[in-house]
């Protein structure tokens, strides 16, 4: 998966962490080998970083929140604070029998989770997580971006239309619709941003967002987009919500409709990936608007990874809240938001921060 | 329905005489738009009205089977009427009340199932509890219970061949349930989609019979028979299902109820009610905002905080097996100042809970485009289904047989009966949430009494003879106000200690037929949205 990644980052990479150790380690000297070490091996390290959050604090992190919102103590038995329920979850999960159901379009079905796990993890692949963690930083990094975490549409509808199960079905058609409603208005929320930085390119972004918006007594606002243009960061955080699953718009799933959706048929090992795989989105969806709207690793006296990891969980943190305390929207309730609502708002917003844009420069 | 002509009975009578018989006009505009037909008969006129169906119960005796139509109006439930329809052993079938009440549907074809009568020109005269494949009818009189029964679906069949109608459909037959999220139990339903709309819906039901009414016939009156209703609707709401079975028992027997016994049944019948009405209001967050939900914990820590209470009262937590006939088990546990201090510190909190939960649920904006306007069921239909309860009410049906049909220490207490004219999902929840803060009212003045009931009066049952023996061929149907509406029973005694017919009325039976109704043509998070309004126990629809 990481190798994955790094084959298709490392092209036009500059000034990431990639080429720190290539001059560090003396790389350089074996040619582009040299350089594709550097990759894996930082690859290696982001992959780990992020599988680390998502896969394993991350389930655990989300019973203790959910569990906060709605009073109750949650795992506490197996180890301190019961953190070892991660290892007992892992070998409960991956010690299940895999049951392949009679008549499931074989190689689409073994697919979908490899592919709803791997498209998002590929997506960290240009974000800069801070303190110069970075392992590629292409001129089209937001692009890369919304394309890589798209793909995993594509896992939930194999894996919908892939399981021969009705609710599976269901869920499929399900999540092909609310993407198709959310994603443009994700994008074109995210190109009014573009509109500001002139870049599509990460470290750009990050960059752009530095300088102080004005000063609060000795506390100087940074020009985080999320406080340059509030509105365009309601509308990304509302779209990302559907993008990535999360009540209110956690229709694809729905357990009390369609069982469990796209993932009804799915046990033992092919369950963790599509379930790792919704972690790892969820986590990539806050790393975006993090870098995107919240100045990346921006921050006072900690060093930036630690700000990077704490604004992701905060996205996070904000997920399971919706997701205690949200009603679920009906599915054409849904799309009538995104198309006649969302779509419409994410123009006006561009139109909106074009002409400002446009004044400021003229 | 030509057999159904009531003799009128002593408050219409009284109208309608005159000095040279019945005046049948005056009787007939006393009946009003209840009237459907008049028929001439040889020694008199006869009407086809239509109060409403409570019930329907249908036996078998030595020489004839009966099916016993138990009809109630809703306006003035204490107006009563049982018509008895007999038809020979030999060949018994009836004609069918289903064109004049839509709930005869389903009790017909479990009088069907049970006993063997058919119904002529009824739409669907099918088995409703027992598998299809069943053999004979178990009530019946020639049934074998020792003959093996071979149970299996019926091979080769195609579930989707009535859901392909015609070439060009394009409809997706699904089963919902018997093992689903939100079906509440082993519900099953049926469901012809059309897209995400629901074209065709059938609930099949019968997963979870238990023979309950069989179990008590073969109970004594006196005790054997009060630990079954605690298992009908186990939402914990145990002692009202008790209540129903000691009022018609006692009114089969003659017996009365000591005033202070009363006053604990009421409380702590109402204390039951928070509690279901409590998690009938979680499950409902639960299917309509999906699983892990804050509101469904809080719903669960109230009722949590009742079944601590009735711990304390019954010495149990479910199957509180409190109420005997004449009275209670027993007096208010010592120290009774605690116990009063338990209950009124939890009324004391309710009304910031209940506040916590409009604040969630009916004032939340999402909930409310998915509940307002969805699953309606409008009250002429509600009528028809013999819909009791929170669902009648939630459709603006003034009916609470606590008020209208009297019981306990309802009458003496000040409350108010709950309607909501939404006819909606959202109107149902806001019904059940109201009724929380009634109940609580109840209770505090109960509360009260019971602080200052004079030590020596404190008389928890009558005296009741060790072993009962009503009348032979005594017949009562007494129904309550229970957690989902109007449990009813209908005994027959034959001499015995032993009841010779034991028939239930269970309220979620009746209310479950309504879900095509709101269903059809809505989308599938309304409907399961309509059925979690609809607030059903498995327990009691299939007995």
């Amino acid at each position: 998966m990481q190798a994955t990644a790094t084959g298709n980052a490392t092209g036009n990479a500059t000034g990431t962490t990639v080429d720190m150790l290539v001059d560090v380690a003396g790389l350089g000297a074996y040619g582009p080998g040299g350089e594709a070490v550097a990759a894996l091996a930082v690859a290696a390290v982001i992959g780990t970083l992020m599988l680390t959050n998502t896969a394993l604090a991350g389930p655990w992190a989300k019973r203790k929140i959910t569990a906060a919102f709605t009073d109750r103590i949650a795992v506490n038995r197996v180890g301190p604070f019961g953190l070892l329920i991660i290892v007992a979850d892992a070998v409960r999960l991956l010690s299940k029998e895999l049951i392949v159901p009679e008549g499931v379009d074989r190689p689409a079905w073994d697919l979908a989770p490899l592919v709803i796990a791997s498209s998002a993890l590929l997506g960290f692949a240009v974000i800069p997580f801070g303190s110069g963690l970075q392992l590629a930083d292409p001129e089209t990094g937001l692009a890369y971006v919304f394309a890589v975490a798209s793909i995993a549409s594509l896992g939930l509808i194999m894996a919908g239309y892939a399981s021969n199960n009705k609710y599976s079905f269901m869920g499929g058609l399900r999540a092909i619709a609310q993407n198709l409603a959310y994603e443009i208005p994700l994008v074109i929320t995210g190109a009014s941003v573009v509109l500001f930085t002139g870049s599509l390119q990460m470290s750009e972004i990050v960059a752009a967002q530095t300088a102080p918006l004005f000063e609060l007594g000795p506390v100087a606002i940074p020009s985080w987009y999320a406080f340059v243009n509030p509105f365009a960061f309601v509308l990304f955080l509302v779209a990302n919500m559907a993008e990535i699953g999360r009540n209110p718009f956690d229709i694809p799933e729905a357990p009390t409709e369609i069982v469990a959706g796209y993932q009804t048929e799915y046990s033992s090992v092919y369950f963790v990936l599509v379930y790792l795989g919704e972690f790892i989105h969820i986590f990539l969806g806050g790393a975006i608007i993090t870098t995107v709207f919240l100045g990346g690793p921006a921050g006072p006296v900690l060093p930036g990874i630690v700000w990077f990891m704490v604004k992701i969980w905060g996205i996070f943190l904000l997920t399971q809240w919706a997701r205690s305390a949200i009603p679920r929207v009906r599915i054409d309730q849904l799309i009538s938001i995104g198309w006649k609502g969302m779509l419409v708002l994410s123009f006006a917003n561009l139109v909106l921060t074009a002409v400002i844009v446009g004044v400021i420069a003229g | 329905m030509s057999l159904e002509e009531p003799e009128p009975d002593d408050a219409l009578a009284a109208v309608g005489e005159t000095d040279e018989g019945l005046d049948y006009d005056a009787l007939a505009a006393l009946l009003g738009d209840r009237l459907l037909d008049r028929e001439q008969h040889v020694n008199a006129e006869g009407f086809v009205v239509r109060p409403d169906l409570s019930c329907l119960t249908a036996q078998q005796y030595g020489d004839r089977y009966e099916s016993i139509y138990h009809l109630r109006k809703y306006d003035e439930p204490t107006h009563e009427l049982s018509v008895v329809v007999p038809s020979p052993t030999d060949d018994p079938h009836n004609e069918s009340a289903n064109p004049v009440y839509r709930t005869a549907d389903w009790h017909e074809r479990e009088a069907y199932d049970l006993v063997g009568i058919e119904y002529e020109d009824h739409p669907d005269l099918r088995r409703i509890l027992l598998p299809e494949t069943w053999q004979g009818h178990p009530l019946s009189g020639d049934f074998d219970g020792e003959e093996p029964q071979i149970v299996t679906l019926r091979e080769h069949a195609n579930p989707l061949q009535e859901d392909h109608r015609g070439d060009d459909a394009d409809t997706m037959f699904v089963n919902i349930g018997p093992h689903h999220p939100a079906t509440h139990g082993v519900l099953h339903i049926k469901t012809v989609l059309d897209g995400e709309q629901i074209a065709d819906l059938e609930p099949d039901i019968g997963y979870l019979h238990r023979c309950e009414e069989q179990m008590c016939e073969q109970g004594t009156y006196r005790h054997q028979i009060m630990p079954y209703p605690d298992r009908w609707d186990y939402i914990s709401a145990g002692i009202l299902n008790e209540w129903a079975y000691a009022r018609a028992a006692e009114d089969l027997a003659d017996i009365d109820v000591p005033k202070y016994a009363q006053v604990v049944r009421t409380m702590s019948a109402e204390l039951c009610r928070i509690a279901a009405h409590m998690l009938a209001a979680g499950t409902f967050a639960l299917d309509v905002i999906g699983d892990f939900t804050a509101t469904f914990m809080y719903a669960v820590q109230q009722r949590e905080q009742v079944q601590n209470i009735l711990e304390d009262l019954t010495g149990q937590r479910l199957m509180f097996n409190y109420l005997r006939l004449g009275g209670v088990a027993w007096d208010i546990p010592e120290p009774r100042d605690e116990f009063f201090e338990k209950i009124r510190d939890y009324l004391d909190d309710l009304p910031e809970n209940v506040a916590e939960f409009h604040n969630l649920l009916t004032s939340n904006e999402i909930l409310q485009i998915r509940t307002v306007d969805t699953g309606v069921l409008p009250p002429e239909e509600a009528r028809s289904y013999g819909a009791t309860g929170p669902v009648a009410r939630g459709s603006g049906i003034d009916y609470d047989l606590r008020r209208d049909d009297p019981y306990g220490y309802y009458p003496e207490l000040d409350w108010d009966v709950v309607t909501e004219p939404g006819c909606d999902n959202f109107a149902r929840l806001l019904v059940r949430l109201r009724e929380v803060e009634e109940s609580a009212r109840i209770i505090e003045q109960c509360v009260d009494l019971l602080e200052d009931w004079p030590e020596d009066e404190r008389e928890i049952q009558s005296n009741v003879p060790r072993t009962l023996r009503p009348d032979p061929d005594t017949e009562i149907y007494r129904a309550v106000e229970a957690a989902k509406g109007e449990l009813g029973i209908y005994i027959r005694s034959d001499g015995t200690d032993k009841p010779a017919r034991f028939k239930i009325r269970s309220p979620c039976f009746s209310n479950l037929q309504t879900l095509p109704v709101m269903s059809e043509g809505e989308y599938v998070p309304d409907m399961i949205a309509s059925l979690g309004s609809l607030d059903i126990v498995l327990g009691e629809v299939d007995r």
